[in-house]
């Protein structure tokens, strides 16, 4: 049995279109799932109706084999965490430590424990030096990791990304980039991530790619990444290397080397100078 | 006509315990009809800095000229409003700050407000939107209904309708799919080559900055590290390691061709620029 089976699920805003549209795949225990599609292919709704912030009217989801309806959303959301795009948008506490223990609270955690816990997440996602700093004063990845601390401490089996990384600098989002993946591989904890950043979904076990609210493949990253041509028709954008082999396909050059020095190296062998 | 920083430095909350400074005696001199980007880690001023172009921020010390108008610490400006229409500053996830009914008293909403007759604002909110690539069957929507690719470019369309002479752009593409970030590649470079509008654009996007602008400036801890040529500064690896910044794949994809022997000139810095090159080189 697979941790979170999606089975049929639609899901419509108005009457007139199913932002999510008959979609069905499951997500095993312990993987790294990155959602892609373009801006409203429902990424977005999906990620909604898995967090249960969406009521599932249409088709089921299971977790753990327990369908997720109205009566046990509550209970079912303690094992779920998300965390969002904007790092602006999440922050409670006025410190670190008091953003951290927001959850703790609201779980009713005695407070003489929550100290331990706090430090606990806190050194996970590398911020124990920084537990008395005011929000304000962090980066955006930094910002981004107090929230992931915060879901940390309230034990959940699976985590959302909504766009997690989107508004980051290049080095804020190589760290969630790399926590995120720790977290799936080291953990235990089960990933589900929607993004735009092709190279994270490189490293990612599992790909969901979808279009205009219907699931368009599911499978390996690289296996997604064979057939460019595919995905740019539903507008995605492809990995470096496939817009190189695009881009000279153009002049009538045929690339076929899986990276760029045996790219360069091709394009050596068949250069007049050489 | 300058846009001129003279040893301006900001400080945020100054005067009080939580006194910090964001910009830090910067002088710095932006090219006029040029294609500007202002590139540095999370917190190092990009922001502050652009803020300062159209004195939504005013400096804590030093001055700055733009256009006409000279902008001094400790001053009272006066002429704020002619200021921000020559200055349009376009801020990340501009989409947020939509509120009207419908796309066009949006966009209007700008035009109206520095002093354009009713009729005029709506000819010039239409104008801007056909120039940003809104057609005319969404004017009349509600802009919440619009896709987010759609709802920035009538964001910007709400600052290109005042007809400023200088835009500022933060963070233009920050969480667009491909084909919206495409767009508004798209959109800025037609600004800028054909209606030679002077752009200022704030990103962590090396790959876009490297392909698209043609100077940078690079901010660090609210000092400025470096201006010029983007090309030198890519090719300059030392620097790159100094500011902290990843080469993009394209950068890389370069130099080993260079280095294995193909020329390619300074302007081929897309990848359809390099293989348009390259393929002169090599037998088919």
């Amino acid at each position: 049995m697979s941790l979170i089976e999606i089975k049929n699920v639609s899901f419509s805003y108005n009457e007139t279109k199913k932002a999510v549209n008959d979609v069905s795949f499951d997500v095993e225990q312990g993987s790294y799932v990155t959602v892609i599609g373009h801006n409203g292919s429902g990424k977005s709704t999906l990620a909604k109706l898995i967090a249960g912030l969406l009521p599932v009217k249409e088709g089921k989801i299971l977790i753990d084999g327990k369908e997720v309806n109205e009566e046990n959303i509550s209970s079912m959301r303690t094992r779920l965490g998300i965390v969002f795009q904007n790092p602006d948008n999440q922050f409670i506490g006025s410190t670190v430590r008091d953003d951290i223990a927001f959850g703790l609270e609201n779980k009713l955690v005695k407070s003489e424990d929550m100290d331990a816990i706090i430090d606990e997440y806190a050194k996970k996602v590398g911020l124990e030096a920084f537990l008395n700093y005011e929000p304000q004063n962090l980066s955006g990845g930094q910002k981004q990791r107090v929230a992931i601390a915060g879901i940390l401490a309230m034990k959940p089996d699976i985590i959302i990304f909504d766009e997690a990384t989107s508004m980051l600098d290049p080095k804020g989002k190589k760290e969630i980039k790399k926590l995120m993946y720790d977290l799936a591989s080291g953990d235990d904890i089960t990933i589900i991530s929607i993004t735009h950043d092709i190279e994270e979904v490189l490293q990612s076990d599992d790909c969901v790619v979808l279009n205009k609210g219907k699931l368009f493949m599911h499978d390996k990253p690289e296996e997604v990444f064979r057939n460019p041509e595919k995905l740019r028709q539903i507008e995605l954008d492809v990995p470096f290397i496939e817009k190189v082999r695009e881009a000279f396909a153009k002049h009538k050059i045929k690339l076929n080397a899986d990276d760029l020095k045996g790219m360069v190296d091709e394009l050596c062998r068949s250069s007049s100078k050489h | 006509m300058p846009i001129k920083f003279k040893a301006l430095s900001y400080i945020y909350n100054k005067d009080m315990p939580y006194a910090h400074k964001a910009l830090d005696h910067i002088d710095l001199d932006i090219r006029e009809g040029a294609i500007t980007a202002v590139i540095g880690e999370t917190g190092s001023g990009k922001s502050t800095l652009v803020e300062h172009l159209n004195a939504l921020l005013l400096p804590s010390e030093g001055s700055l000229e733009v256009l006409d108008y000279e902008i001094k610490a400790g001053e009272k400006q006066k002429f704020l409003k002619p200021l921000r229409k020559d200055v349009g500053l376009v801020f990340q996830f501009s989409e947020y700050q939509l509120f009207e009914e419908t796309v066009i008293k949006d966009v209007a909403f700008g035009p109206l407000n520095f002093g354009y007759a009713p009729q005029e604002a709506l000819q010039r909110a239409a104008d801007a939107l056909k120039m940003v690539g809104i057609k005319e069957d969404h004017f009349e929507v509600s802009p919440l209904e619009l896709s987010g690719g759609q709802k920035r470019r009538v964001a910007i369309a709400g600052i290109i309708a005042c007809d400023p002479k200088i835009i500022v752009l933060d963070e233009p593409t920050a969480g667009l799919d491909p084909k919206g970030s495409k767009e508004i590649i798209d959109l800025f470079i037609s600004l800028n080559k054909t209606q030679g509008k002077t752009l200022i654009i704030v990103s962590h996007d090396n790959e876009m900055v490297y392909n698209y602008c043609d100077d940078t400036v690079v901010l660090s801890k609210g000092k400025l590290v470096y201006h010029g040529p983007t090309d030198e500064l890519f090719a300059d690896k030392e620097k790159l390691k100094e500011f902290n910044m990843l080469e993009p794949q394209i950068v890389s994809f370069r130099n080993e061709l260079i280095e294995r022997g193909f020329t390619l000139s300074r302007q081929a810095r897309t990848l359809e620029q390099i293989a348009q090159e390259i393929a002169k080189q090599v037998k088919r």
